[in-house]
């Protein structure tokens, strides 16, 4: 897995060589007066820099991270990035065990877990906002080439109890017109995910009264019907096979699924980043400068352009490393990622959208105090 | 070669106290016998070790998941990763699971031992040398095949090719409670997964039974065959005989393999914890081996523990399965059943 990935990273780092050298030569003229977050950019990566970074955790980041590298690795190409896709929460995991140099989680560190993290790194942990996207909510229904479900219906879909598409409360979300009788099946993962954790955040947040469940859940649970698939990618797969299914899916894993609106705010780039823009507050932890954070649903939920369910991916680094080597590489790794350059790169290759500059500024602040 | 007369010497005695004076006869002077027995023993030694050493990790590991009490227990009630939350204690949440284990097993047994013993018989007694190498030599290859091959298999071929009888097994006999439920359209069912589990067993049974069968002496053989016997009935008269605590044997490995099988399980069967005997619908007993393998990667401390607990359970009863494989084994391996056949002709 490494192996391979590790060369795609090379074989990337090739096209990112060519491609990107545009976008720098481009991008630099302008940016010391039109954008201020990309001081730091690809023309500003210290070419000279040589190592590898370990990293694990979120598999919503890959692609991006996949971008992120291969544009950096394009300037410094010294640089390798090992990335395993082992899920959020083994990220977190194998980070607070000190066997990461980076963890990438679509959720912040708990507070318990931030606690844990004191114990290997002094200092605490940091998280760094570097990805954003959104949950799409993807089904497969002839009979609906557009779907628009409220998030009191999609909450009582996800908990069993709107059972067929024909149901009074689909056809009120789409303008009164019922839909053929026709069984619903829920595909969910059937490992946990920062996916899942995302979506019950929102339908927790703005259907509470129909998600008894609550937020902050990586696995949903379990309903009679319910088709678990091990894995992201295996749950768009289902979807796209099952008559009738309908499931959270990461917005890069889309592919070519149909994604319902929700709320009625199509799936789009601009209304995830409309939502992050909205919605998103910083609820740091007990480190100074931490960037966790969460969304305002209700906030969200006024905005008519906002797309109601975004997410937010997090590098973990520590606050204070112990190798300054290494410091000074996964710094400047981020700091990369934390520019317009970097989003660019991530986004291009995960298909994603990019998170707005207000958060990017912060992450450069924050950057800068890492010891 | 040199040894050859000295184990002879011994007269077939008990290998452990009969080696120490048969190798003194020898006056062990060759350095490599010295050597040779030295490794040997050091790596006899060694399984011990790594087996007493897997299950100390296992206890210590497990034991704080197994006393906790679940519903007070902070980590374990965590919601970021859920799967253990609302469960009132480890036996709460594991029973579904060994429950799941078995009974895919079991499944899986019945769809794969009769074929297996069937290709055993057919390679050691009914086709042509020729065949039977290729065949025997294309079974053992199967063996060689990694488990995510077989998920990917079920998952591409098996869950649609079961679509149909599916369906037709739910619309006509759907009173039998197996077949009953809402069949899962994608195909996730326990049935594919027991068929894949089925097919993954398939060359320990055949191998081991096959040698077995090729064992029947061929005296009895023959002597079957003389007495007008046809060839089944010398079968069933000379070889199940002779071969039944072998086919046991045999089927309890493939048993151990079934009960620990992980990724094609995991990649094939859409997994619940919860009792079910429905062999159609997206709602299935999960396995341990299974629900480890999903599970881990989001699993906090304590949730980790706990899945090694499970673990922890699964070594129990695999441990359990290839003692009962061993005491049917040595129970029946020697004296009465070769004095069977011919008080059976007799009769």
């Amino acid at each position: 897995m490494k192996i391979t990935r590790s060369g795609s990273i090379a074989a990337f780092a090739l096209i990112g060589t060519l491609a990107l050298a545009g976008c720098a030569a481009t991008g630099g003229t302008n940016t010391p007066s039109a954008t201020p977050t990309s001081k730091v950019g690809l023309n500003a990566i210290d070419p000279s820099l040589t190592g590898t970074i370990t990293a694990a955790g979120s598999s919503a980041q890959v692609a991006a991270q996949t971008g992120y590298s291969a544009a950096f690795a394009s300037v410094a190409t010294g640089v390798t990035l090992n990335y395993n896709p082992e899920g959020s929460g083994g990220g977190r995991k194998d980070f607070i065990a000190g066997a990461l140099d980076f963890a990438g989680s679509d959720a912040p560190l708990s507070a318990d877990e931030a606690t844990q993290a004191t114990a290997t790194f002094p200092g605490g942990a940091l998280d760094i906002p570097v990805y954003l996207d959104g949950v799409a909510i993807a089904y497969n229904n002839k009979d609906a080439s557009s779907l628009n479900l409220s998030a009191a219906t999609l909450a009582k879909i996800f908990s069993g109890k709107i059972t067929d598409w024909s149901d009074p409360a689909i056809a009120a979300d789409n303008g009164g017109k019922a839909l053929a009788a026709k069984k619903i099946t829920v595909v969910t993962r059937s490992d946990s995910s920062g996916t899942m954790q995302n979506l019950t955040n929102f339908l927790g947040g703005e259907a509470a009264s129909d998600w008894a469940a609550g937020p902050n859940l990586g696995t949903l649970p379990q309903i009679p019907g319910m088709d678990l698939q091990k894995g992201g990618a295996a749950v768009a797969t289902e979807i796209a096979a099952v008559d009738g299914a309908i499931g959270g899916v990461d917005h890069s894993a889309l592919g070519s699924l149909v994604a319902a609106s929700v709320e009625g705010v199509k799936l789009s780039n601009d209304g995830i980043a409309e939502a992050m823009a909205t919605g998103f507050a910083i609820k740091p932890n007990s480190t100074p400068g931490d960037l966790s954070g969460g969304f305002d649903y209700a906030k969200i939920k006024a905005d008519t352009k906002a797309y109601p369910i975004p997410l937010v991916s997090y590098a973990i680094i520590p606050a204070q490393f112990k190798d300054a080597a290494k410091k000074k590489l996964v710094v400047a790794y981020l700091e990369f990622i934390a520019s317009a350059d970097g989003q660019k790169a991530g986004a291009t290759k995960a298909n994603s959208a990019e998170l707005p500059d207000a958060i990017l500024k912060q992450v450069v602040a924050t950057l800068a105090t890492v010891k | 070669m040199t040894a050859t007369p000295a184990a002879a010497a011994n007269g077939g005695g008990p290998r452990n106290t009969g080696a120490p004076t048969g190798l003194a006869a020898m006056k062990v002077s060759k350095v490599g016998d010295r050597v040779f027995l030295g490794l040997s023993s050091g790596a006899a030694w060694l399984i011990m070790v790594v087996l007493a050493g897997v299950a100390i990790f296992l206890l210590i590991q497990a034991a704080p998941a197994i006393g906790a009490n679940w519903q007070q227990n902070a980590a374990l009630q965590d919601r970021t990763s859920g799967f253990t939350l609302g469960f009132a204690n480890f036996w709460d949440y594991v029973s579904p699971l060994l429950f799941g284990t078995i009974w895919a097993s079991f499944l899986a047994l019945l769809l794969g031992a009769p074929v297996a013993i069937g290709i055993a018989l057919f390679i050691s007694h009914y086709a042509p040398r020729r065949v039977s190498g290729i065949l025997g030599y294309l079974v053992d290859l199967l063996a060689a095949v990694p488990s995510v091959v077989f998920g990917l298999w079920g998952i591409v071929v098996i869950r649609p090719f079961l679509g149909p009888l599916n369906e037709f097994l739910n619309s006509y006999f759907g009173w039998i409670p197996l077949f009953s439920g809402d069949v899962a359209k994608g195909g996730s069912t326990l049935l594919a997964g027991a068929v894949v589990l089925a097919v993954m067993i398939l060359p320990i049974i055949t191998s081991i039974s096959r040698e077995i069968f090729l064992q029947t002496p061929s005296l009895h053989e023959e002597a079957a065959l003389a007495l007008g016997a046809t060839r089944w009935e010398m079968i069933r008269l000379a070889v199940f005989p002779y071969a039944r605590s072998g086919i046991i044997s045999s089927v309890l490995l493939g048993l151990g393999r079934a009960l620990g099988e992980t990724m094609a399980i995991a990649m094939i069967v859409s997994p619940k914890l919860i009792f079910s005997v429905q062999l159609l619908t997206n709602d299935n007993p999960a396995t341990i081996a299974a629900n480890i393998a999903n599970k881990f990667g989001g699993a906090n401390q304590t949730q980790a523990d706990a899945l090694i607990a499970t673990g922890l359970l699964l070594f129990v009863v695999s441990f359990a399965v290839n003692l009962v494989a061993r005491w049917i084994v040595g129970r029946t391996s020697t004296g009465p059943r070769r004095r069977r056949i011919p008080t059976r002709k007799a009769a």
